[in-house]
């Protein structure tokens, strides 16, 4: 049996973000930095609702990112820490991918 | 004078008076301005629903897969304003890295901002400002875009300029811009404080 002809394009896309999630499997880290505007409360409130960290480990990091400039928040596969990357940008945390060493 | 966000059985209020509301709601407008200008500047970026097919034919044609190549002149330049910069920051140290970020992911992230500002927008209409559960963090998000695009206006880069902007905001009666930005800034930080430090308080240990 053969399905419809026509669905060309559509495998063309799926075909290239394949490639591109085979090229990326290294792990990644989404690091958290600081800045002097956004507020301890709620870069620990990001924290606990977005990652769904406990109130300790919320409070560790973003103690963490205010007194040593920067913290890795989550790490894992490159698809997931850009959408953390992207999420805390949404938040106006200054956040950046980076390769875990 | 307002009184702080608190929370309620149904969410989160504050009573605040009407001309903050107005002030604010006008903050949000700008911001949204700006967003939307910045996405004017570079909308034949945003409208390329075939940017993927552009990449496929540079491997059709032997150009090869090379990123460098990719976004060459393609994708929207990090702003130069110190406002628009700080919400649509970089999302490399790498430039190429956050110039193949910044060409996949700007424009969602800049839509999801102006939709943000939209609702706080419809927020404030009401009085008090009333905001569900679902509705605080949304809220909260577009209050903090308006705080950092004031932070970038009255140059906040580190903590000693925090500072600065805090003892000017301390004089009571603004005279000149930058105090009254600087006032306004102490506002939406104090709201923000208050909002986050409330729905923290109502977080569940255990989650």
């Amino acid at each position: 049996m053969i399905s419809a002809a026509g669905s060309t394009l559509t495998q063309a896309g799926t075909d290239l973000d394949l490639h591109r999630s085979v090229l990326h499997s290294r792990p990644y880290q989404v690091v958290v930095w600081n800045d002097p505007v956004n507020l301890m409360s709620y870069v620990a409130w990001v924290f606990r609702s977005y990652f769904g960290y406990s109130r300790e480990k919320a409070h560790r990091l973003m103690l963490q990112v205010h007194r040593e400039g920067r913290s890795v928040v989550a790490a894992g596969p490159r698809e997931k820490a850009e959408r953390d990357v992207t999420a805390m940008h949404g938040y106006g945390l200054q956040a950046t991918l980076e390769e875990a060493e | 004078m307002a009184r702080a966000f608190r929370a309620t059985t149904r969410g989160y209020r504050a009573d605040m008076e009407a001309h903050e509301r107005r002030l604010l709601s006008q903050l949000c407008a700008d911001v949204i301005s700006m967003l939307e200008a910045r996405g004017e500047a570079w909308s034949d970026d945003a409208a390329a629903p075939d940017d993927s097919f552009a990449h496929f034919r540079r491997e059709l044609a032997g150009l090869g897969d090379d990123l460098e190549g990719e976004s060459g002149g393609a994708g929207p330049e990090p702003p130069e304003d110190a406002a628009l910069a700080r919400l649509l920051p970089d999302a490399s140290d790498d430039p190429q890295e956050a110039a193949q970020f910044r060409r996949l992911s700007e424009a969602s992230l800049r839509e999801s901002k102006i939709a943000d500002l939209r609702a706080a927008r419809m927020a404030l209409e009401s009085d008090p400002v009333a905001l569900s559960e679902a509705q605080a963090p949304v809220f909260g998000r577009a209050l903090n875009d308006v705080r950092l695009t004031l932070a970038a206006r009255l140059e906040i880069e580190d903590e000693e300029d925090a500072e600065r902007v805090h003892r000017m905001a301390g004089g009571g009666k603004a005279s000149t811009t930058d105090e009254f930005m600087a006032e306004l800034y102490g506002f939406t930080t104090w709201l923000q404080e208050t909002l986050f430090t409330a729905m923290l308080d109502v977080m569940p240990d255990d989650q």
